[in-house]
């Protein structure tokens, strides 16, 4: 069975990065293809600077750490066909990369953060397992997601 | 001609508030300071005090792919200086090819601490190093600074 033919997984989008300023660190707004469901994830100031990055195609100074694994997967012929965010325990978000190399097709545990920093430089589909949306909307993302500003979006280093 | 350096310390620069990774040769004659971001000099501490996060790190990540397909870490070389920027190459053995692939030093030298893979650099570097450092050094200093050397 392909990936999307897979019901208990459900495909995303990046739709922005949020800087927390209480927490010094950022929050990934991942959200569903109908908008119907939005799945905040908290992580590290690198991290969520990366994922920005790719998000607009910038070309940093110096090439991040993912831009090295985006290359060291590209020189060694490997491919990532596609991330999931697969778990969610204890306000811990738990990832997978799915990669084929030379017909081999190995799952590597991540974290999310990393998974669609990924994900946006190689542009393979992120998807969530039903369940992780399911819990997470227990606790009224949509609600939590209006208290932002729109404008944050754009200034995150502020 | 590659000389092996160890990893001596792990410095914080107050002025660029950046870290210092701090590499010497084994006979100690030869002293190459690494700035790096926090992020990266994080990385390289969690490796040198042996400390496994409850979540793989990006290098973590790195490592773990490179196992999964067998491929194997054989060095990091600190292959270039420019305009106070070092370059670096991390070598690989994967299927039975070797590969050099182009990194900044602070990624080569967390992935080599991983993998326990020897860093190495070249007399080019050391040479360049000798010469730009004390100009930058000079550069940096403010009347400030030498104040603070009085008694």
């Amino acid at each position: 069975m392909s990936v999307e033919q897979n019901t208990d997984l459900i495909p995303l989008k990046v739709h922005g990065v949020l800087s927390d300023r209480k927490t010094d660190t950022q929050i990934v707004i991942l959200r569903d293809q109908i908008n119907a469901h939005v799945l905040p994830i908290w992580v590290g100031k690198t991290e969520g600077d990366s994922i920005r990055l790719a998000l607009d195609d910038g070309v940093p100074a110096r090439p991040t750490s993912h831009d090295l694994i985006t290359s060291l997967l590209t020189h060694l012929g490997m491919t990532i066909s596609h991330v999931v965010v697969t778990e969610v325990q204890n306000n811990t978000y738990y990832a997978a990369i799915h990669l084929s190399a030379n017909g081999l097709e190995r799952t590597i545990d991540a974290r999310p953060s990393d998974a669609i920093a990924l994900a946006l430089r190689v542009k393979c589909p992120m998807y969530v397992v039903q369940d992780v949306l399911k819990r997470r909307n227990g606790d009224g993302g949509e609600a939590w997601l209006t208290q932002f500003d729109p404008k944050e979006f754009d200034e995150p280093d502020a | 001609m590659l000389t092996q350096m160890n990893i001596r310390g792990l410095l914080f620069d107050p002025y660029s508030n950046a870290y210092i990774v701090i590499l010497r040769d084994e006979q100690n004659s030869d002293v190459l300071p690494i700035w790096v971001g926090k992020s990266e000099a994080n990385a390289i501490s969690f490796a040198l005090e042996n400390v496994t996060p409850p979540r793989p790190m990006t290098h973590d990540l790195m490592k773990s792919i490179l196992d999964n397909v067998g491929a194997k870490i054989l060095s990091a070389v600190v292959s270039d200086l420019n305009n106070n920027t070092y370059y670096a190459k991390i070598h690989l053995w994967y299927g039975d090819s070797e590969y050099a692939i182009d990194s900044r030093p602070s990624d080569a030298i967390a992935l080599a601490l991983r993998a326990e893979a020897p860093i190495f650099t070249n007399e080019e570097v050391l040479h360049k190093q000798n010469s730009e450092e004390l100009e930058r050094w000079l550069e940096n200093l403010t009347p400030e600074d030498f104040g603070k050397f009085e008694t």
